[in-house]
């Protein structure tokens, strides 16, 4: 008789188990959380980039109609404690920093004051009325500042605003730079941006004063992370905190950690002794919610004539702004730049110089890829020699990157390079474009006065990384937790450390279970963002980690439960279990397939009469590793037209040659790829969370910080590559988070610099305005 | 101050006492309990919060409640029948349209009204229809996919 | 804007006439400080952004004797109320007034259009919106009616400032009146915008008429965002006049029409930019509206 293998539902674009709840509305975001009794919260926020708290008079808002309180630190004195990041670091200087401002404010939109009251326009009405005296400083508000001695530091009690500065030398840069034929330079002024998740921060805060139990409903990317941040600065027992998370529309990083408001909801609840809720509005989310990318590099290639790189010079200098991300260090970002801006190119040498400077401005933090300037910053400098030299820019990638046979190979900051396909992907996204006849279209173009431009951008990404990656940048990602648990009726049920908000993890780590399992994708449920019921994890949802560490740690524990059931039918059967399998829901012997027992049966039987000497439960905890690690990766194309009498810029073609394994979910896979390459569109022509030159922030709204629409983005072509197989490390799935945004940025600007001739330096965004000036700039030369 | 507003919900007549600034999008979701209309900026960009009012889309955060009295309204709750998802919202999901899913309600009314009101619609057609909608997750693509997909499955 | 900002109007009384007759005397009664809400897609952000503080809003939505599109001077007429959906879709406004027409289509999108009115948009004078500039082009008028009576204020005349119209604080723009052009006339209507939909950075209308020789017998530009209103290039359309339409008369009227505008700067452009990209786009569209 014919045996039906279990169906595979990894590889398959299969539905997704999100969409019902999303597409009929009855999906369940923080700000829908109604609890009774429930009071709204919203901070009063300083105008003013840098002053003195003088006073606060909440006298007038506590009597408005519907107030309950208004809260500053002074009422929270006691109750959190203050911030500081945990560790001592080297030239790092850690600031401590209160959850409301105290004695100053730091950047517009710092938060001052939190008024509870019974509706968020009672609250509004409130918060108006609220008088604070502020006494101005002089704003450091720019990196220029942060250098100069007389601007007034950030912190008080660390009288530098230069956060952290290091130097390092790796491999040997005096000689690379001896032996070359010509240094190409290029200045970058990366600017800052903002995540804007249409979903923006939130918490509702629910306090038992009878139990002492307090419940965190929050938007965040790691609930553990924050249920111990709770504990920590409230001096609240952790096993009477829970934390919570509802559906999350989008996040990108600006979630990933606590943020002072966090400790302030929950503060508040315990003084009023009711739910207290807040979440940002749009200002807010842009003003407070936190930024990233504000860098600037300024770079050298040692080259020979033939397009070889011997070496690079590479100084850094970020933003940081004002207040750190709770439990987390900018310079971070810097190490990770430092750590993988050789990529997957023949660089061993390089001059490395970092400097971390706070301004008053909103916190910079990560986002989707935190340490992308690497990317922007190589794959521009790659060009630019490629222009200097007369060469394809496609050529000198071709000359430097690593090929198949000279892998693995450590990076020259240490990490181990295995299953690269970047040289391929390069060759392939050429030949898809259709390079040469691309050339040919854009000399004519040229003829008849328009101007065609082709840039190229590769990358790799750590998704996961192997374990020296982690080790280099000293941040202890570790291997990943997952539960799985046969449920009586004889379905599944799998509990993750993700956090979801958008990736679809429902979904995906439903077919992995379903899949190993072998049973309908319908009899597995993925449990998520309940703190009561999930393993632990310090990092939840981030760092491209989910389609290797999530996935492979959902397969390992369900693999877990299987052999179980296996283990348990054999004493039931009378039969050896290496005579069994598992396929279809049924447990039956090889050679007499109707004769098996269902999952629910074998269930039934050990949750009514567990086994002597066995565990009780069909359930099973593991900790996967992924030992080797894995990176992806692929190469960006973009072609774009540039108007030359107006510098407008449309994005004629883009297409994406990806790596990153096998893939759980195409669609879904092809969808994140898609949403990162949108956002570094966005980096490249349109995005800009501006400051002037008083620190005040001219981004607030979406009339002034510009998200690309469907108008701005084009069809993105994507094709995938398979490099490593799908034994690698047991999962062959890498993550693909992050690529599309650490990408795309290089692949528009390499276009647009590509049609107008060789520009000089970059500063982003390239808006119209910027882009005209390079035309000029470019007509000018000889 | 308070008014009186009475209007018609999916279908449903309902009523609440609100303050003449009570804005639509507010009253539908706090008033009447419609979490499914979202707010993500309210100030008339983002388009999260789009519904129908008469049958013709409008951004529910810049209409006072009071505004819509009388009217009916249709919200991203009213368009499956009968717990059946309609003709659009099988197609989105069939292109795997969205990820987070915040800016679903406001694309889905606009695509059933631009979908109701146009005849075999190209690509350019409905990026267009759809460039007052912000969508940060997706890049678009698989949503304009999916809006194809449903005028192909009306026809 | 601070970040103290809000998102939630504040408190105000509410009014909805459901007559002119009534609007007006609310009108009347609260000049010193009330907001008329007329299609909302620019009044409402300013409530919920708090940068309005009315003490009464007078919601025009219920007077439907406003709104309305019928003939007028070759042209139309268009109730103040008018949507500028109704106006975008009307055979008679795309027949009499090309234009209008093609300057809707860069107004927001679709949704703000089903709620936006011809004269809110009028009214409100933002200096970078489309149809001031052209109402001004088509030398329109504007109908204002109060409890004192109505008078008929040229476009020319219609538009002071940032925001700031000729209406008085007891005045409402009840109809707004766009004369059809002459001839054989095309016309253009070319906008820069950072994305589709956004306030135009700069946009440029043109209209040309040919005689039968072909010269041209007259031509008309207007801009908007060009400064704190539109502004018409009279000079240019001397320029233009009896000339043969071309190339280099047309590069020679834009910018001629460029070097009168004093354009502001802001986070999207700075001056010098808009001044530039006017003659480009100035050029553009004489050209394309030429029959």
């Amino acid at each position: 008789m014919t045996v039906t293998p279990a169906s595979r539902f990894v590889g398959q674009s299969v539905p997704r188990v999100e969409d019902q709840r999303i597409l009929t509305g009855s999906g369940r975001y923080i700000d829908d959380i109604v609890l009774p009794g429930m009071l709204h919260g919203v901070f009063v926020r300083s105008p003013l980039a840098h002053a003195r708290i003088d006073s606060i008079d909440a006298g007038r808002a506590r009597s408005m109609p519907g107030v309950v309180a208004v809260i500053t630190a002074a009422e929270l004195e006691g109750i959190v404690q203050p911030l500081q990041f945990p560790m001592e670091v080297a030239n790092y200087l850690r600031p401590v920093f209160h959850a409301l401002a105290s004695d100053k404010v730091r950047h517009v939109g710092d938060q001052v004051a939190f008024v509870v009251a019974e509706s968020r326009y009672l609250a509004e009405d409130a918060r108006d009325a609220v008088e604070v005296d502020y006494d101005p400083l002089d704003p450091v508000a720019c990196m220029e500042h942060a250098k100069d001695p007389a601007r007034p530091p950030v912190f008080d009690d660390v009288a530098s605003n230069l956060f952290y500065t290091e130097t390092m030398d790796v491999g040997d840069p005096d000689a690379a730079f001896a032996q070359a034929d010509r240094v190409v330079r290029e200045t970058l002024v990366a600017q800052r941006v903002a995540h804007v998740p249409l979903d923006p921060r939130g918490g509702v805060a629910d306090y038992r004063a009878g139990t002492g139990e307090l419940t965190y409903h929050a938007t965040t990317q790691a609930p553990h992370n924050l249920r111990q941040a709770l504990a920590g600065h409230l001096g609240h027992p952790a096993e009477q905190l829970r934390v919570l998370v509802p559906d999350i529309g989008g996040a990108f990083g600006q979630k990933a950690l606590p943020c002072r408001e966090d400790l302030v909801a929950c503060a508040a609840a315990k003084l009023v002794g009711r739910p207290v809720k807040w979440v940002d509005d749009r200002l807010e989310n842009m003003a407070s919610g936190g930024h990233a990318r504000e860098e600037t590099l300024e770079l050298a290639a040692a080259v020979r004539d033939d397009g070889t790189i011997l070496g690079v010079e590479v100084k850094m200098e970020l933003d940081q702004g004002a207040y750190p991300y709770v439990g987390l260090l900018s310079p971070l970002f810097g190490w990770i730049v430092r750590t993988v801006i050789g990529s997957a190119y023949r660089i061993d040498s390089m001059r490395w110089a970092l400097d971390v400077y706070a301004t008053n401005k909103a916190s910079y933090g990560p986002y989707r890829g935190p340490w992308a300037a690497e990317t922007l910053a190589r794959e521009t400098l790659i060009d630019r020699i490629a222009r200097e030299l007369g060469l394809e820019p496609v050529e000198v990638r071709r000359r430097n990157l690593l090929r198949p046979d000279e892998q693995p190979r450590k990076l020259m900051t240490g990490p181990t390079l295995e299953g690269l396909t970047s040289l391929a992907s390069v060759e392939r996204a050429a030949e898809l474009v259709g390079l040469e006849g691309f050339r040919a279209e854009q000399q004519r173009a040229r003829e008849q006065g328009r101007r065609l431009g082709v840039g190229f951008s590769t990358y790799i990404e750590p998704a996961p990384g192997p374990p020296d990656y982690w080790t280099s940048i000293g941040f202890p990602a570790g291997g990943e937790r997952a539960v799985a648990r046969l449920e009586p009726d004889g379905h599944l049920t799998v509990m993750t450390t993700q956090a979801p908000n958008g990736q679809g993890h429902e979904t995906t780590l439903a077919q992995v279970a379903a899949t190993e399992m072998g049973v309908p994708l319908e009899h597995v449920r993925v449990l998520h963002g309940d703190t009561n019921a999930i393993p632990y994890s310090s990092m939840g949802t981030g760092g491209s980690r989910g389609a290797t560490m999530a996935s492979g740690a959902a397969l390992h524990a369900t693999r877990a439960v299987k052999n179980k059931v296996v283990s348990y039918a054999a004493g039931m059967l009378e039969i050896a279990p290496e005579d069994l399998e598992l396929a279809d829901g049924k447990v039956s012997p090889k050679d007499a397939p109707d004769r098996g027992l269902s999952l629910a049966q074998v269930a039934r039987a050990v949750y009514s009469a567990p086994p002597d000497g066995e565990e009780p439960d069909l359930r099973s905890a593991v900790f996967f590793h992924a030992p080797r690690g894995g990176w992806s990766g692929g190469t960006h194309c973009c072609v774009v037209e540039v108007d030359p009498e107006t510098g407008v810029v449309t994005i004629v073609r883009y297409l994406v040659v990806e790596d990153c394994g096998s893939l759980v979910n195409p669609a879904i896979v092809d969808g994140q790829i898609r949403g990162g390459v949108a956002q570094g569109i966005g980096i490249a022509l349109y995005e800009n969370a501006l400051y002037d030159e008083d620190g005040n922030f001219l981004a607030g709204t979406f009339v002034n910080y510009l998200v690309p629409t469907a108008m701005e983005i084009p069809p993105i072509e994507i094709e995938h590559l398979h490099g490593l197989s799908e034994t690698f490390d047991e999962v062959g799935y890498r993550g693909v988070g992050e690529g599309g945004t650490i990408a795309a940025p290089a692949a528009v600007v390499n276009a647009v610099f590509d049609a107008l001739g060789n520009p000089t330096d970059i500063a982003l965004p390239l808006t119209p305005e910027r882009v005209l000036e390079l035309v000029e700039q470019t007509a000018a030369m000889p | 101050m308070t008014v009186e507003v009475t209007l018609t919900a999916n279908g449903e007549q309902r009523s609440a006492a609100v303050e003449p600034r009570c804005t639509l999008a507010d009253f539908l979701r706090v008033e009447l309990g419609l979490t499914g209309t979202h707010l993500a900026c309210e100030h008339g960009v983002c388009g999260s919060c789009t519904v129908l009012v008469d049958g013709a889309s409008a951004r529910s955060c810049l209409m006072l409640a009071v505004q819509a009295a009388g009217a009916e309204v249709t919200t991203i709750e009213g368009l499956a029948a009968n717990g059946a998802m309609s003709t659009l919202q099988e197609a989105m999901r069939d292109t795997h349209a969205f990820q987070c899913g915040f800016c679903t309600p406001g694309m889905l009314m606009t695509a059933a009204e631009f979908l109701r009101d146009s005849s075999r619609p190209d690509e350019r057609a409905v990026r267009e229809a759809i460039s007052g909608n912000i969508c940060r997750c997706t890049g678009y693509e698989s949503i304009v996919k999916g809006i194809l997909l449903a005028a192909e499955r009306a026809a | 804007m601070t970040s103290q900002a809000s998102v939630k109007p504040p408190p105000f009384d509410y009014v909805a006439p459901s007559s002119l007759d009534e609007a007006l005397a609310l009108r009347a009664e609260h000049a010193a400080d009330s907001l008329v809400l007329a299609g909302g897609q620019s009044a409402m952000p300013l409530l919920n952004l708090r940068m309005a503080l009315p003490a009464t809003v007078i919601d025009l939505g219920r007077v439907a004797e406003l709104a309305g599109i019928r003939e007028h001077d070759g042209g139309v007429a268009f109730g103040a109320m008018t949507r500028q959906r109704e106006a975008e879709r009307s055979p008679l406004v795309q027949s009499r007034l090309p234009l209008a027409t093609q300057a809707l289509a860069h107004v927001g999108h679709a949704t703000i259009r089903n709620r936006g009115t011809i004269g809110g948009t009028i009214a409100h004078a933002d200096p970078a919106a489309e149809l001031p500039a052209v109402a001004l082009l088509l030398d329109g008028e504007l109908v204002a009616r109060s409890t004192r009576g109505e008078r008929t204020i040229a476009a020319g005349d219609f538009f002071l400032g940032v925001m700031t119209t000729a209406l008085e604080p007891d005045e409402l723009l009840v109809e707004v009146r766009l004369p059809g052009l002459s001839g054989r006339a095309g016309t253009a209507f070319l906008e820069v915008a950072r994305r589709h939909g956004d306030f135009a950075i700069v946009a440029a209308g043109a209209a040309v008429a040919l005689a039968g020789d072909g010269a041209i017998a007259d031509a008309r530009l207007a801009f908007t965002g060009v400064g704190a209103t539109p502004v018409r290039a009279r000079e240019a359309e001397a320029l233009l006049r009896g000339e043969q339409p071309g190339d280099e008369v047309f590069a020679e009227a834009a910018e001629r029409a460029a070097r009168d505008l004093e354009p502001g700067s802001d986070a999207h452009a700075t001056s010098a930019y808009r001044r530039r990209i006017a003659a480009v786009l100035a050029r553009r569209a004489l050209r394309e509206a030429t029959p």
